[in-house]
């Protein structure tokens, strides 16, 4: 299992995560887990920053006598010290013994703990039954619900050998749930078509 | 209530007043000083001479391979590592409950080349037992208490006992240069009175002593070990243009000049220059000056083999003054290297050393680091009911009342 990061701020419907290698962030979308205790909890990437490390420290252009984007990095090698990246999480379901839950865990995650990248098993695991689209199309973050919706489905389509059959499926449940919002329906549909 | 301005500001326009008043005279005194410098016509031998038989009241740099030499710098080898350390401290605070201090070390650890690298960090250190805040004689006697300026040459000592464990874990085959910031002399231990056991301890003990084996490290590896002074207030070399000028053989300022009124001295046709100001003039960019010995008298009486050499280093359109101890300065390859990385890492740096900048980030400790350390140490003494007790003056002064 792919280990991506570290909570380093946790709420009951997010947590963030800081990257152990700058620029290393899990796609837009990505399924993500992190443990409480007995509970798994599970996450959609939904937002990933690369800023620095001291927020009174902003980063300066350096590269205008440079000849390539590298020559920065190997000419100031401190500055991959300096800097971070860090990615946020939505709190989509977690699992408790073999039983997962598309709602929300009673606990939310722990500060240091380690987040991991779910594997393809696991992706197919979750998205047995599609509860999870609640919680993303009816989320309210700084990344528009439609974007991560359609992003958080393709990636998950990537766990099927076949793609456009979970895709249609999943289509059809976003219909039903957005049965009144045809704008917003449309806005993931376009996102997701092959 | 805040400053009032109002108040002040009639005063600052009279200072400034004055400095553009003084500006032509100023800058007269400069072209002499630059003409003299510039002279090849002054023989170095007998200036030499002159200087180690002068009695002035101020301190003379002592030339080592002339006045006014000018050193471009050699290339920076493509692999090189450069090492940094730098101090915070928390002083004792005698308003709050405990009796402690914290002095944070801040290391960086730079390597260029093919596999570029990086490793920061920064080592916080609690002194609180009795030894620690205070030293005492072996004899017996007069204690001296660690606080205030003398907590600041301890940081010193400890920013050097740091670097020096960084250099040693250093591979052999790399040129490195492990650089401190501010003196090499202590000049705290000079300028006071401390009692003999107290500059034994800081100096002997413990900055020389660090000095001392950084040396022997350097023995087997290509490093060279420097501290870098950004806008230099000394006048040494200016002071050396004084003696090189005076009509008297050797100068004695008692002696000769003691009912001249000063601005009248024939020593003051270069008055008021700093070094720095003289050098700016002088050097061309990435050049660096002659070679100078301080002539500090715990420079003279204590460093030995580690007697603080200088040089000034123009970096775009700064000057900055580099001391080496003797063992760098003299062997001319690790003098060149010091020359050639110092300049590198200023060019790196928008004109300050990287090193020193990211030394300085890990160590420093911000007036919000230091009410969080207070706090972590009085809800500490609250877990386990002990008093902590603070003095009426620190509370008025946190709780702000009409």
């Amino acid at each position: 299992m792919q280990r991506v990061g570290e909570v380093i701020e946790a709420s009951t419907t997010e947590f963030t995560a800081q990257c152990y290698e700058l620029y290393q962030l899990p796609p837009l979308g990505s399924l993500a887990k992190t443990r409480e205790g007995e509970l798994e909890l599970y996450g959609v990437v939904y937002n990933a920053t690369t800023s620095s490390l001291e927020p009174g420290r902003r980063p300066i252009a350096r590269g205008k006598d440079e000849v390539s984007e590298d020559e920065i990095y190997r000419s100031s090698p401190q500055l991959l010290k300096l800097l971070k990246s860090e990615f946020g999480a939505l709190v989509v379901g977690h699992k408790q013994g073999d039983r997962t839950f598309h709602y929300l865990p009673p606990r939310p995650a722990r500060i240091h703990g380690f987040v991991y990248l779910c594997p393809a098993e696991e992706v197919r695991s979750f998205s047995s039954s599609f509860g999870f689209l609640n919680i993303l199309t009816g989320s309210n973050l700084s990344v528009p619900a439609e974007e991560l919706t359609a992003a958080c489905l393709r990636y998950i389509s990537q766990a099927y050998e076949d793609r456009r059959r979970f895709l249609v499926a999943a289509g059809r449940e976003l219909a039903s749930l957005l049965s009144g919002q045809l704008n917003r329906l449309q806005a993931i549909l376009e996102r997701i078509k092959q | 209530m805040s400053l009032d301005l109002t108040k002040i500001a009639q005063a600052v326009g009279h200072m400034v007043a004055r400095l553009k008043a003084g500006r032509q005279e100023k800058q007269r005194h400069l072209q002499y000083a630059l003409n003299v410098i510039g002279n090849q016509a002054i023989d170095l031998e007998p200036l030499k001479r002159k200087i180690a038989l002068s009695k002035t009241s101020w301190l003379v740099a002592g030339p080592v391979d002339g006045l006014g030499q000018r050193y471009q710098a050699p290339a920076a080898p493509d692999e090189f590592t450069i090492l940094a350390s730098d101090g915070s401290h928390i002083d004792v605070d005698r308003h709050r409950s405990t009796r402690c201090y914290l002095i944070n070390i801040g290391g960086a650890h730079l390597d260029y080349g093919a596999s570029p690298n990086a490793a920061l960090n920064s080592h916080p250190h609690l002194y609180s037992a009795d030894e620690d805040l205070v030293m005492t004689p072996v004899a017996g006697g007069r204690q001296q208490v660690i606080e205030g300026s003398l907590l600041g040459i301890k940081r010193s000592v400890e920013e050097c006992r740091h670097l020096t464990g960084m250099a040693a874990e250093l591979p052999s085959d790399r040129p490195a240069l492990a650089l401190l910031d501010g003196s090499l002399i202590l000049w705290g231990l000079a300028s006071l009175d401390y009692p003999e056991f107290v500059v034994s301890a800081l100096l002997d003990k413990g900055f020389l002593n660090s000095l001392e084996q950084m040396k022997g490290i350097s023995q087997d590896k290509n490093l060279a070990l420097a501290s870098y002074i950004s806008f230099p207030g000394s006048t040494d070399v200016v002071n050396a243009l004084r003696l090189a000028i005076c009509p008297h053989e050797p100068a004695d300022c008692d002696r000769y000049c003691d009912k001249i009124p000063c601005g009248k001295r024939d020593c003051d046709a270069v008055a008021g220059i700093r070094d720095r100001e003289l050098f700016l003039g002088f050097l061309g960019p990435g050049e660096r000056s002659a070679l100078f010995i301080s002539q500090s008298s715990i420079v003279r009486k204590r460093y030995g083999d580690h007697r603080v050499h200088f040089f000034y280093l123009r970096v775009d359109d700064e000057i900055a003054r580099v001391e080496l101890p003797q063992w760098v300065a003299l062997d001319n390859d690790r003098l060149e290297l010091a020359h050639a990385l110092i300049l590198d890492q200023c060019r790196r740096g928008h004109g300050y050393p990287v090193a020193l900048s990211e030394a300085h980030e890990q160590a420093v400790i911000t007036g919000a680091d230091r009410e969080q350390f207070y706090q972590l140490v009085e809800l500490s003494l609250t877990e386990v009911q002990l008093p902590t007790l603070t003095s009426a003056k620190s509370r008025s002064k946190r709780t702000r009342w009409i």
